[in-house]
Parts: C-alpha cells; structure tokens; sequence
C-alpha cells in the first residue's frame, strides 16, 4: 500500500490540471518524482512543489494498491482523478470542475464540495461527494449524446442543473436537493433524488428510472399518470411507501418511469 | 535553389512511368529537365516517389465546417495535440481544424484539394477560411445545381444565359468550376420536399434535374471549362438509387467536350451514395455493378469513390432534405440551413461501425466500385471528407485497396459484418491494385479530371509538387503487409510543394500559405454584361446581402492561381 500526501501551502488563481496524477500513473512514483514534476496551470507548467507539500509513504505494485489524500483548498484543482482506473483518492476540501470525469474504477471522496461536471462521462468505480456539486454532475461531455454509463455517484448534499444528462448507465444517489432537468435526455440507469426538486425531472428521458422522495415542484407536461405503486423495487432497491409513478417523456416517445414520493407530492394526484 | 531526389522509384502515370528508377530534379519551384552540379541532392534510393497527391472532392473549408466544429465539440477533443515546432496546435478529428488540416494533408503527400461545396453567398467565409489552412492549394466549386437563375433559364433552355452567368460567377466568388449537388432537391426541400429521380420537377420552377445538369453540361462545354461538371446526382443514400444515377450520367452523354486535358464531360462524385439497389433498407443490395458497367463503357464519365472508413464521423452536405432523412434514420443531432436563391445544407453526426449492417454494406459497396472500374483514371480515392470518413484514412484505403487479403481478413473476423460481402459482390472481387494505380487514382486522374496543366505530373515546367514514401515498392508485399502500407503513405518521407521542403519523415517542417485556384473566363463579356443586367433586379429583390457586399474581392485571395479561359476554345 502506498499513500501519496499533498498538502496545498499555496492555492493558485488560475486552476491546476490533476488528470496526469492518477494512481495509474503514479503508482511507481518516489517522492522526488513528484518533486520533478510540473503541473498545468493555464497554458504554462510550474513544479508541484509551488503548491503542495509532498509525502509518499510505503509501496504499490499497481494502481489499486495506492491511496492519494490531498489536503486542503482543491477549489482550483480541476480534472482530480479524471480517467483514473484503479486506487483511491481523497480530497479533504472542495475540488473543482470535472472531478472524476471519465473515471473507469477505484473511489474517489471528496470531503467538502465539487464544482460542475463531476463524474462526467464516468464508466465505472465510485464518486462520493459530502458536500454539493453544481451543474452537469453525471453528464456528457459538451455536444455528445453519450453521457456517464457506469458506476456510482453518491452525493450527500445537493445537486444542480442538469443532473446525470444524457445518462445511460449507473446510478446517481442524491441525498439533498436538486435543480433542474435531473436525467435530461437519459436512456438507462437510476437517479435517486431523496431531497425535494425544483422542476422538469426527466425532461427528453428515453428510458431509465428517476425517483424523487422529496417534493417536486413542476412536473413535465411529456409525463404521463401510470399508477400508485406501494414499495416499489427498482434496480434491485426497494423502497417503502407509496409512489406516483408516471411514463415519459412522450415528446421523444420515451419509456422512462418516474416515481414521485405520494405523501409529498398530493397535489399530483 | 536546385534539387536533385536521388535514385528513387518513380511512378508518374501521365508520363507512363510506372516504377522506374529514376532521378528527379527542380529548380525554383518547377519541375527542370537538367539542374547544376550545384543542385543539393536528396538521396531517396528505392523510396517510392509521386507526382504529390490530389483530392478531387472534400469538404474543408465554409460555412457548413464552421457549423460542424460549433455543434460538434465532442469532435474537436479527438486530435488534439500542442503546438510542436513550426505547427500550430490541431483539434478535431472528422472536422478538423483549418491548421490541422492543411497539416494533416501535407503529412499524406497531399498538395492540391478540392473544396467540393461553396455557396457562393458563402464564398468570402470560405476564401477566409482556405486563407487558414496552410501547405494545400485549394480549389472551391461553387454550387449551381438549385440556383434560381440556372433553374429558371434551364427550364426555358436558354444555355447562353447561363454560360454568361456561370463566367461572371466564377469571377464573382473566385471558384473554378460548377458543382451541381442534389440538383433540383435542395430547391424542393426549400418547400419540405424533395425530387425522387431526374424527371421529377421541383415546386415553382417545375424543372428536372435532367434539365438542370443538362444544360449546366452544355454551358461548361460552351464555355469550355477545365473541369467538367461535378455532379452529386439526386436520391443520395437512398436503396435502389442506382438508376437514377445511370440516368443522370446518361443524359449529358450526347454532349461534346470541350476541354483540352479532360476527357469526361461528367465528373460523377461519391459513387459509393449513390450506387445501391433494393427498395428498402431491409432488402437493399449493392447495384456497384451496372454503375461501375457504365462508366467501364462510357469514356465520357469519371468519378471519385467516397469509401466508407468505418469511423464516426460528421456528415455535411448542400443536399439538405437528404440529412434530414438521416436524422431521421440515426436521430443523432441535426443542423439545417436555406441559402437564400442558392442551396441550403444540412448536418448529422454518423457513426459508421462495422459492426452494423449498413455501414459495413457501404463499405463493400465502395470497394466494390473500385475493384470493377477498370480503367484507374476514371476514378479517384476519396472518403468525401468528412461524410464517408476523414481523409486521414486515405492510407487505410489504400491498404485494403492493395491487400484482397487484409479485406478477406475483415469479413471473416466481424470486422465488418456480413452485408459486405453478402448484399455486394465484394466477396467474389480478388483484383489488387499496384502502385502505379494507386499513384494514378489519388493524384494523377484527379488532375486530369480537373484539368490542371501545373500539377499532378513530374513533366518539365510543371509544379514541384513532389511525394515520397519510405517504402521499397520491389521489396514490399502490399498483400502482405498493409499496415506497412498504411504507415507509409500516411507519413511521407518528403512532401514537397512548389520546390518548397514541407514534410520530412512524416513531420511537417515548413508551413507556406495556400493558393486558391480558381477560373477566369474571357472572351464572353458582352453575354455577361446582358446577364447581368438580368439579374441585378431579381438580385436586389430577394437577396438579404447588397451586390457589393457579395462580390469575392481580391484580398480574399491573396495567393490566387487563376487559369485563363477562353469561352468556346
């Protein structure tokens, strides 16, 4: 097992681009390796060191056997554990833009918030934010039609627009809130929202489950009353109490299933 | 400066050398029978060395691109790399940026390419445009097959009219020949329709397309243009199309030729779209068989092929109500856009994966194609980039091209599915192209066709514009080895443009601007003058842009090749 240890001793205005420190790539790297290193900042390159404290202990044969903690303000770090496909990284603070987009495997948690696009287009491993994440979690990248297919995002606070865009594979937990337009243009997977949601979940969903425990505001004109179902099983989850459950959205011919919370959504029914 | 390239072997098919081990030399930018002692040699011994390549028919430069890189961001990712020696950064795969893709040319060989689609309304943008993609000189062709003027002087068959226009046009835009796509369709699709077949007419002008290519055919021999008429025919991509192209190559078959170098009076483009049999999607089967009867019959045709590369790619076409049939058929995202009086165009991501039937049977198709014509210079390598495949898989092609085994080797291991071989007659097909073939489809007919008298040949006076492979045509197997041969014409040795050293062991050394080539017509002045005073009126009235804000002015070509015409010699 190896722990690699940064420490942020100064936090840079303009972003740092994580995607090449990846367990996969750093598993066999010594501390004066890291030492060596320049990381992207902007469209220029400086040494690690400018802004992190720098401690690797023990040894990894490959990337599962390595854990990254990375110690204070990541606010301006974007790109943490992009592509990663083995190990573990754990941030202790905020990350920014596309933490853990493209990741294939191992856990990333990040014990504070995350900005936008993270978990994007993510294939497998697991993503546990504590805190909130902004807009486009789960998504595709800009103009593609193919979004996250595997793995698991578990938020513990609340999320943004466009929640799980393009989804077609894995589950997104959300146990805040959320925005708007939660599994847009989604056409398989699951997205538990347990925390009430502005409007439109589901908007252009092809297929794919959404269930919402909280209370929804506006609900999509594309989704049609199917029935109250009590406990519902969905993907192997089962969920006490009585659900709403509606088919949609019927503007792209779709048959996804959304499952609204009855106690709380009365007014619905 | 004086060259010398040093015992390579050489094919130059327009000087019926095929293979000879031969020195070439130039001084000043052209081709020289004789150089100094001073002259700087380049040892090239047994490397392959060409005339440097020609692409008759691609899409790299407009409007149509620019909207393709907006709404195709996922695109651009792929390729990207760091600005690295005199090369800028590249972007983009299918759609490429303007650097990339001059880049990516050069690095082939390449140093003359169609840009196979202008609006003319659109012609500054794309003059800007070609003024941003280095090392490749550019030939834009403007569209005339759903113009208002053509369609309604056609339907009175008044062919003068339309000479005179298509001369002042070309002047106008700074194009160099007229390129007919969809003719008649895209005017339909203006009303939500489109015209099945050549005889069916258009709403409003209720003319065919017969009439249409038929007199823009007599108006570019009137005129006597360099190329020919460049057709993309009606009913592209549609199963049992294939009659309908017979047709339209048919009906100008009457016409004379008038143009020195060229022997077609029809230039037949991606022949691949439009050469399918069957009623339906479901019973669809390769009709590669009578186009390619056809032309192996009828000397007054040519083509370029538009091979399926099996990658995903971004379709981009003046032929609009045919994207939004594709649309329909993938329902991936859809761009659409009406040209005013002109054209209108469309745009859909495709995703041509062997392991779906239809694109492995277009595959088979273009291949298909190439194996049955016979005479290689009525036919050019092209993927109509990017709507079949970018043209970086031009060395693909050319692998499968000379290996009937690697192409075996695909349909038995579900590289492609069965479609290619069972709905063509692909499977039956063993004939492997040589080098000299392949030397005459991807440069020497492309000039000819186009009737260049400045490149695509290593004739004296001609053009340096020289490529060399690293590869030992007497000590290679290509049936064996096609990724040998897809490395090497994928990364020249040396590509050399105008004398000028561009690419060396496959990296781009040099960065010199681009030339536009484009026609100047002369001898007809006063039909002009009289057609235009025609047009001024309707211009004024329909068009959103005024006259002096439609003209190509002169700075948009700052390095123009202009090639001087006689009308009616």
């Amino acid at each position: 097992m190896k722990t690699i240890t940064l420490t942020l001793k100064k936090k840079s205005p303009i972003a740092l681009e994580f995607d090449e420190l990846i367990p996969d790539k750093v598993f066999d790297w010594e501390k004066v390796d890291f030492e060596k290193y320049q990381v992207p900042v902007g469209n220029r390159r400086f040494p690690l060191t400018d802004y992190f404290d720098i401690e690797v202990e023990g040894d990894a044969a490959g990337p599962e056997e390595v854990k990254m903690i990375l110690d204070g303000d990541f606010g301006r770090v974007k790109y943490i554990g992009c592509k990663m496909g083995a190990g573990e990284i754990i941030v202790n603070g905020d990350a920014d833009l596309h933490c853990g987009a493209e990741m294939e495997g191992g856990k990333i948690t990040v014990n504070g918030n995350a900005e936008s696009y993270a978990g994007r287009e993510m294939k497998g491993g697991e993503l546990e934010i504590m805190g909130n994440t902004r807009e486009f979690c789960g998504c595709s990248y800009i103009g593609d039609w193919r979004g996250m297919s595997g793995g698991k995002i578990t938020l513990h606070g609340s999320a943004g627009k466009q929640l799980g865009e393009c989804l077609s594979g894995g589950e997104i937990y959300v146990k805040g809130d959320c925005d708007i337009l939660a599994g847009i243009h989604m056409n398989k997977g699951f997205i538990q929202i347990d925390g009430d949601v502005t409007r439109w979940p589901g908007g252009q969903m092809k297929n794919g489950n959404i269930l919402v425990k909280g209370k929804l505001g506006i609900l999509l004109e594309g989704f049609v009353y199917d029935s109250v179902v009590a406990d519902p099983v969905i993907d192997g989850k089962s969920f006490s109490g009585k659900y709403i459950k509606y088919n949609g959205d019927i503007a792209v011919n779709g048959k996804g299933n959304l499952y609204l919370n009855a106690e709380k959504n009365r007014e619905f029914l | 400066m004086e060259y010398i390239l040093k015992n390579g072997i050489v094919y130059d098919p327009a000087n019926n050398i095929a293979g000879e081990k031969k020195d070439v030399m130039f001084k000043d930018g052209k081709i020289v029978e004789q150089v100094s002692s001073d002259a700087k040699v380049l040892d090239v011994t047994d490397k392959i060395v060409m005339p440097a390549g020609v692409d008759p028919h691609a899409h790299i430069a407009g409007p149509k691109l620019v909207v393709g890189r907006i709404y195709r961001p996922e695109d651009s990712r792929k390729g990207v790399t760091s600005k690295k020696g005199v090369c800028r950064s590249e972007s983009g795969f299918s759609i490429p940026s303007c650097p990339a893709t001059g880049y990516r040319y050069s690095r082939m060989g390449y140093g003359t390419v169609t840009e196979a689609a202008v609006p003319p309304l659109e012609a500054k943008h794309t003059h800007e445009e070609i003024m941003a993609i280095p090392n490749v000189d550019v030939t834009p062709l403007p569209l005339f097959g759903n113009n208002w003027f053509v369609l309604q002087w056609a339907k009175e068959g008044k062919i003068d009219e339309i000479a005179a226009f298509v001369a002042s046009w070309l002047r106008i835009v700074k194009g160099y020949g007229i390129k007919i796509v969809n003719p008649c369709g895209t005017e339909a699709w203006g009303w939500g329709g489109n015209v099945h077949g050549i005889d069916d007419p258009v709403p409003y002008f209720d003319v065919t397309a017969r009439e249409v290519v038929r007199a823009l055919a007599q108006a570019n021999e009137k005129l006597g243009l360099p190329h020919s008429i460049h057709v993309h025919p009606n009913d592209l991509g549609h199963p049992g199309n294939y009659p309908t192209t017979v047709n339209t190559l048919d009906c100008v078959k009457d016409i004379a030729k008038n143009g020195s170098k060229r022997n077609q009076t029809i230039h037949l483009t991606h022949a691949q779209f439009h050469s399918y049999a069957g009623t339906s999607w479901r019973d669809v089967e390769s009709g590669a068989k009578e186009v390619a009867d056809y032309i192996n019959n009828n000397k007054h045709v040519t083509c370029d092929i538009g091979q399926v590369t099996l990658d995903e790619t971004t379709t981009m076409t003046a032929d609009g109500p045919m994207e939004f049939d594709l649309h329909e058929l993938n329902g991936l995202k859809w761009a659409n856009k009406d040209i005013e009086l002109e054209t209108g165009s469309g745009i859909v991501p495709f995703i041509y994966s062997g392991k779906a039937p239809v694109p492995s049977f277009q595959w088979g198709v273009g291949l298909e194609l190439f194996l049955r014509i016979k005479d290689p210079w009525q036919v050019c390598l092209t993927t109509d980039h990017p709507n079949a495949g970018p043209f970086i898989r031009y060395p693909r092609i050319i692998s499968w091209l000379m290996s009937n085994e690697r192409r075996q080797e695909m349909m038995d291991n579900g590289e492609v599915r069965v479609w290619s071989y069972k709905r063509t007659g692909l499977g039956t097909l063993d004939r492997e192209y040589d080098f000299n073939e392949i030397a005459t489809i991807t440069r020497a007919s492309a000039a000819k066709i186009y009737g260049y008298q400045d490149r695509g040949e290593l004739t004296p006076g001609y053009n340096a514009d020289i490529a060399v492979y690293d590869i030992n045509p007497n000590d290679i197997d290509p049936s064996k080895e096609p990724a040998a041969i897809e490395h090497a014409f994928g990364n020249a040795m040396y590509t050399i443009k105008d004398g000028q050293i561009l690419v060396k062991d496959g990296e781009v050394v040099k960065v010199v601007p681009s030339h536009t080539i484009w026609t100047d017509v002369k001898g007809f002045e006063e039909q002009e003058k009289t057609v235009m005073e025609e047009v001024m009126p309707t211009f004024r009235r329909f068009y959103t842009v005024k006259f002096e804000n439609y003209q190509v002015q002169d700075h948009f070509t700052p390095n123009p090749i202009v090639t001087e015409v006689q009308a009616g010699k």
